[in-house]
């Protein structure tokens, strides 16, 4: 009985990382994990798809034309009589990837430009956020065609354009969770320690900053997966025969009435995608919240 | 719980369904009720100039605004008059005398006089305009050599004002299709001090076709032009006819994609719709009192190939990615058997005429022309595009065509779509590999398809130049002495065109369209000449359902 408390204690004086902690109580959070599970899920198929995909995502059978899900083609076939089931397991790889590498250029940009104008404060503060309110007035759809023109249709250069556009809300968000930061006596501390500004950043004004960024990273995954589809219509983006979900979905809405399949499809791959993102933001913004794990 | 949510969801269910029941009444109950036709229009236009313009959603704004000297019947075809009261052809087939009427007036008041003719064709033809349909009045004499800079005094091109009221034109030899032309925009008059006030003769794009710049003299007039949303015209009470037209107005939407128009149309903001989404026929062809209406259409729709750039340059490359077509399938199921296989530019049964059909799928033949242009298996083969203008029927093409080649040649085309300006900026300039075209008769006659590809034709837009066959269209053909001899030689010339290859045929249009069965005398032809001053709007029309 006493050992058993003496080890208690010896445990919790050795302390645990914030990740450790984090991923104890993200793991009681069943919403979370579940969105977690089928996130690995869709990226693992998206990754394997050239080696499991049941048809040639170009494959056409034009004599087949659209069809109703069947034995043969598990979700139908398109009006071309290419199976739907592989268009949309191709298009994943399009649109998360989209989704990932567009993010993480908008978090990368936006984490440390606000972090850095929420740090340092006054003129440059001043010039760096008005810097990314001129950027706001630009219509981005400007911004991203001249990229286009400029540079010619490149699937990696969309990604980085769209993430190019996505970090302005990011950095106003980092900037203002950090202006409140700073005033804490933890901070104070660090720097009373004489720790370098760039330690600061990184050791505890990000952490600290964590859970509304990824609250907001989980809002700018699903939007920059729509804008790709949007740029793809207007011909900026990928094009046929390459999809993605977005595409997928704005051809089924045309043809709704006649082929709903087309539609329902692509758009359940979509919608599940991002209520796992929901939830997985929601349980890691709980996770990492850095101040109630003190309590 | 779950009772009162789905007590909540149906109470919300019944708001929506009476909110869409009494949520006013729709475009086409108002249109109907004031005389305003909703006119679904394809595109926005690229101007109102008639001596700029080359669309067809440009045609049929530019038609009601204006009017040419003889306008087409919409049910015969056959010219009546317009401008011009009447005329006379001399024996010879050369000179046709017009007589305006004198009640044709400008939108201003001012009499439109055949002075005005003499300066707008001078302005239509000039070379520093670049009209690209200044041939359609290459059948006057010197025409073309003033267009080409070969003469600059436009005195001895064959239009003469004899008076106020008359107009005498002096044609090269006896153009069987003359007055048909005199209904194409190209010919029609423009107000001369209007555009000499918004800049010189010869300017494009002025401020002259704007709202309440412009002066013309069809049976309506321009009230307002909302870039991308609408663009409105009134009846003209200066018009000469003005007595028949039915209509108060016409509101011409620009109707870029037409799964949008088609639903526009079911919820009633348009009377008529350019055309139909593909995938939507067959419902609406199993309709109890269907709204679609199809008819045959004088019209082909192909792919330009520059054949100044490698490797198209061969025309191996080009008879291979044709012959790799499988025309007859692509109709059968992409386009729902709406159009007709095309092998030729030409219509089949233009006035009688049948084209030369020099080929057929042929999958083996085009690998081995693939094969010996040295891309045998689509091996080396370098980056080609396909560029059409944003469509869901261009794009449904394209993609089963890059499909086909990628089957048979083995070889990959990228497709990239443009909005249309932007297209026609492409074709004009030659700026593509191969490029979605379609080509509808301004006037009925083989000419009208093969003279388009003369060498530095305004809309060869190929780079296809063929000696032979300038003087076969220029030249031996208009001097035919019968009909059947002159089908001979374009038969001729068709074929030395096909063996070339420089555009890959791929159907002959119908026509298509939704009607709304309130609008009238709206018939359909083998133009699709629509002639807006006969069309009515029958406010009364399902009471006889009712009964």
């Amino acid at each position: 009985m006493t050992t058993e408390i003496i080890t208690d204690i010896a445990e919790a004086e050795q302390g645990s990382s914030l990740w450790h902690d984090a991923w104890l109580r993200l793991r009681k959070n069943r919403l979370a994990l579940a969105g977690g599970i089928i996130l690995v899920a869709f990226s693992i198929i998206a990754l394997l798809t050239p080696w499991i995909a049941p048809y040639a995502y170009d494959a056409q059978n034009l004599d087949l034309g659209a069809t109703p899900p069947s034995a043969q083609h598990w979700l139908g076939t398109d009006i071309f009589g290419r199976d739907l089931l592989t268009q949309i397991m191709y298009g994943g790889r399009v649109s998360l990837a989209v989704g990932l590498i567009a993010t993480s250029v908008a978090l990368l940009i936006g984490v440390t430009w606000g972090a850095v104008a929420g740090y340092v404060g006054g003129k440059v503060d001043a010039v760096m956020m008005r810097l990314v309110d001129i950027m706001y007035a630009l219509p981005f759809m400007i911004f991203i065609v001249l990229l286009m023109v400029v540079f010619g249709r490149n699937i990696l250069l969309l990604f980085l354009a769209i993430g190019a556009v996505e970090w302005l809300t990011m950095a106003r968000i980092m900037r203002s969770q950090v202006q409140q930061l700073r005033q804490q006596e933890f901070v104070e501390a660090a720097i009373s320690l004489g720790l370098p500004p760039g330690t600061i950043i990184r050791r505890h004004l990000i952490p600290n900053a964590l859970g509304p960024i990824i609250v907001y990273t989980t809002l700018t995954i699903p939007s920059v997966m729509l804008l790709e589809a949007f740029l793809s219509f207007l011909g900026l983006g990928i094009q046929p025969p390459q999809t993605s979900w977005g595409l997928l979905i704005s051809y089924g809405a045309e043809t709704m009435e006649e082929f709903p399949w087309l539609l329902i499809f692509p758009g359940l791959a979509l919608t599940i995608t991002l209520f796992s993102l929901n939830f997985l933001g929601d349980g890691l913004r709980d996770a990492l919240d850095v101040r109630r794990s003190k309590d | 719980m779950i009772n009162t949510v789905s007590r909540l969801l149906a109470a919300l269910l019944v708001t929506t369904f009476l909110a869409a029941c009494t949520g006013g009444e729709s475009n086409v109950e108002i249109g109907n009720r004031e005389g305003i036709l909703h006119f679904g229009n394809g595109s926005e236009p690229q101007g109102l100039d008639p001596h700029v313009v080359t669309g067809v959603p440009e045609n049929k704004i530019v038609r009601s605004l204006f009017e040419g000297l003889a306008v087409k019947n919409p049910w015969t075809l056959e010219p009546e008059p317009g401008v011009a009261e009447s005329w006379d052809i001399s024996e010879d087939g050369r000179v046709y005398t017009f007589y305006l009427n004198p009640e044709a007036k400008w939108s201003n008041g001012e009499p439109v006089t055949a002075g005005d003719y003499v300066w707008s064709w001078n302005r239509a033809l000039h070379p520093a305009m670049g009209n690209q349909y200044a041939y359609m009045l290459f059948p006057v004499v010197n025409a073309q050599a003033f267009a080409s800079k070969q003469i600059e005094d436009f005195s001895q091109v064959g239009v003469k004002a004899l008076d106020e009221r008359t107009l005498q034109v002096t044609l090269n030899e006896a153009t069987p299709y003359f007055l048909q032309l005199m209904d194409h925009y190209s010919t029609f008059a423009v107000h001369p001090e209007t555009i000499l006030k918004h800049g010189k003769m010869t300017d494009r794009y002025t401020k002259w076709t704007r709202v309440g710049n412009m002066v013309n003299n069809g049976p309506f007039n321009l009230k307002e032009w909302k870039l991308n949303r609408r663009i409105v015209v009134e009846k003209s009470d200066t018009y000469w006819d003005r007595d028949k037209v039915r209509l108060n107005g016409v509101v011409y939407y620009p109707t870029e994609n037409i799964v949008s128009e088609e639903r526009m149309f079911r919820v009633g903001q348009l009377h008529t719709t350019g055309t139909v989404p593909l995938d939507k026929i067959p419902v609406y062809q199993a309709m109890e009192n269907t709204p679609y209406v199809q008819s045959p259409y004088l019209g082909t729709y192909y792919y330009l190939i520059n054949t100044n750039r490698e490797p198209l340059t061969d025309v191996r490359v080009r008879r291979a990615l044709s012959l790799a077509i499988d025309r007859v399938k692509l109709n059968d199921t992409v386009l729902q058997k709406s159009n007709f296989p095309a092998y030729s530019i030409t219509p089949p049964g233009t006035m009688g005429y049948q084209p030369p059909k020099l080929f057929d799928y042929d999958p083996e033949l085009a690998r081995s022309l693939l094969a010996d242009a040295g891309y045998p298996d689509g091996e080396g083969w370098p980056e080609v595009e396909l560029v059409y203008n944003t469509s869901e029927g261009h794009r449904k093409i394209a993609v089963a065509l890059q499909q086909m080649w990628k089957d048979v040649l083995n070889i990959k085309i990228t497709i990239a779509n443009q909005e249309w300006k932007v297209y026609l900026d492409s074709v004009d300039t030659m700026n593509f590999d191969i490029a979605r075209r379609g080509w509808i008769g301004d006037y009925v006659d083989p000419n009208n398809f093969l003279d388009l590809f003369i060498t530095d034709g305004g809309n060869n837009n190929t780079g296809f130049a063929n000696p032979r066959y300038d003087d076969l269209i220029l030249n031996l053909a208009p001097q035919a002495d019968t009909q059947e001899e002159r089908f001979r030689l374009f038969y001729e010339a068709e074929t030395l065109l096909m063996e070339q290859m420089p555009i890959l045929p791929i159907y002959t249009y119908t026509n298509k369209k939704l009607k709304h069965p309130s609008v009238r005398d709206m018939p359909s032809n083998l133009m699709d000449s629509l002639n807006l001053k006969y069309v009515w709007l029958d406010a009364d029309w399902d009471k006889g359902a009712e009964k």
